[in-house]
């Protein structure tokens, strides 16, 4: 498998996509190298570049495209960011690395232009996403310290509230 | 080797022996030693605390004392002003995690300011003495997949806000990833046959290089026709295999758990 090109991150706050600006040489160094390197933000930082970060504008867009994320189903904010950002090749396929297979096939269906690679398929994306997911609050530049904890918090219920069918806006409605 | 699990700690519980500490009548409490953010009382019979984030409340019924800390003499006027700090009991026979910490645990990761991914996190009764370990700086996702269990769930983790509650499969990891960041800690009691497996997954996505793990393993929910020793043994084996290196290993023999 070739070379990853691009990185989707998903969190509490946005959607982020990240450039991988080094290749490392070889395919049996790169892992090695993305594990040793992700530990770092110093290092990391010049492996992945930030290319564009989506915020999320309110608590019902974030739980709306969190409950798409959960299923794999690739959301219309989702779909216009990867339109704007990922350059649309002449010859050979893109290379994107998501999290989840089910919204990998998303994805390609949509954009027959971008190839995925996941977590199962690829280690070296597994690891840079476990890096991005470590540095993230720092590697999203426009964020404040807590922002993404904070986040986390409002959606974490929001998102378990539906789930058990109270009310999300916490008026408690018993069902049983 | 993937991600994740790589040098993690393990544990089964079990637990036979309370450390005593020297008895000090002017105070009650005093820091277990080895873990941080856990105490112990000393009266007619010892009992272990965790600090009551929420101070005034319970969250199951569960017993509060309050301790007297006399001021530090740093202001010198001569007016002992006294702090009051509020303790929750921790009962070791209704949290695997207390009995485990009882019996002797080593290091069971869970500290102030930690991130703790906690799966099985049932009513959270367990969940809030961990965000009482953890504190106001710490963090601890708890993951539940019962709805009438996630439902107190969240009632607790709406007083507790280094808790957030997650009601989805553990199975999935990658359901719930915009709502978990890198933890130090991994504590699981899912008591599935499968559960290795499923702390293996979490582990790969969520856990830092060098994080902890703590597993609780019930012999009879992994299968009930074995001795417990041999499913024991197999279960470490299996966390190996997810790179997961067993560092100790306690039974809780003493505590018997309703499930």
């Amino acid at each position: 498998m070739g070379a990853i090109d691009f990185l989707l991150h998903e969190s509490s706050v946005g959607y982020s996509i990240f450039q991988l600006v080094h290749q490392p040489d070889t395919i049996g160094n790169r892992l090695r190298e993305v594990q040793h390197a992700s530990q770092d933000l110093s290092k990391f930082g010049k492996i992945i570049k930030l290319v564009s970060f989506a915020p999320f504008q309110g608590a019902a867009q974030a739980l709306a495209n969190a409950n798409d994320v959960s299923e794999g189903i690739l959301s219309d904010y989702l779909r216009s960011l990867l339109e704007m950002n990922l350059p649309k090749p002449n010859k050979k396929a893109i290379v994107l690395g998501v999290a989840d297979k089910n919204l990998a096939g998303s994805i390609k269906a949509a954009f027959p232009f971008i190839e995925c690679e996941t977590g199962d398929t690829s280690e070296v994306v597994q690891d840079l996403l476990r890096g991005i997911r470590l540095h993230a609050p720092k590697l999203l530049k426009q964020l404040q310290e807590g922002d993404v904890e904070r986040a986390q918090l409002g959606l974490g219920h929001a998102y378990s509230r539906a789930k058990v069918k109270f009310s999300v806006q916490k008026n408690d409605n018993h069902i049983i | 080797g993937r991600g994740g699990a790589r040098g993690g700690a393990k544990v089964v519980v079990v637990c036979s022996l309370v450390v005593l500490m020297p008895y000090k009548s002017n105070c009650l409490k005093e820091a277990f030693p080895r873990h941080s953010g856990v105490f112990v009382a000393r009266g007619k019979e010892d009992m272990l605390l965790t600090k009551n984030l929420t101070p005034g409340e319970s969250v199951y019924g569960e017993k509060r004392i309050t301790i007297d800390t006399p001021a530090s003499s740093a202001t010198g006027d001569g007016n002992a002003v006294t702090t009051k700090t509020e303790y929750r009991v921790w009962n070791p026979f209704r949290s695997k995690l207390a009995a485990g910490i009882l019996g002797g645990l080593e290091n069971i990761y869970i500290k102030p300011g930690a991130k703790v991914l906690y799966l099985g996190a049932a009513s959270g009764t367990s969940v809030s003495h961990v965000a009482d370990i953890v504190g106001p700086t710490g963090i601890v996702f708890a993951v539940e997949f019962s709805h009438r269990s996630g439902r107190d769930l969240i009632n607790m983790a709406t007083h507790r806000t280094n808790v957030i509650p997650i009601i989805e499969d553990a199975r999935h990891p990658l359901r719930y990833r915009m709502l978990v960041s890198m933890v130090d800690v991994i504590f699981a009691d899912v008591a599935q046959p499968d559960q290795a497996r499923i702390v293996g997954l979490n582990a790969h996505m969520y856990l830092k290089e060098k994080g902890g793990v703590l597993i609780s393993i019930k012999a009879n929910c992994i299968d009930s026709t074995a001795a417990p020793e041999e499913v024991f043994a197999r279960e470490v084996q299996k966390m190996r295999e997810e790179k997961i290196k067993p560092k100790e290993q306690l039974t809780l023999g003493k505590y018997k758990f309703s499930l």
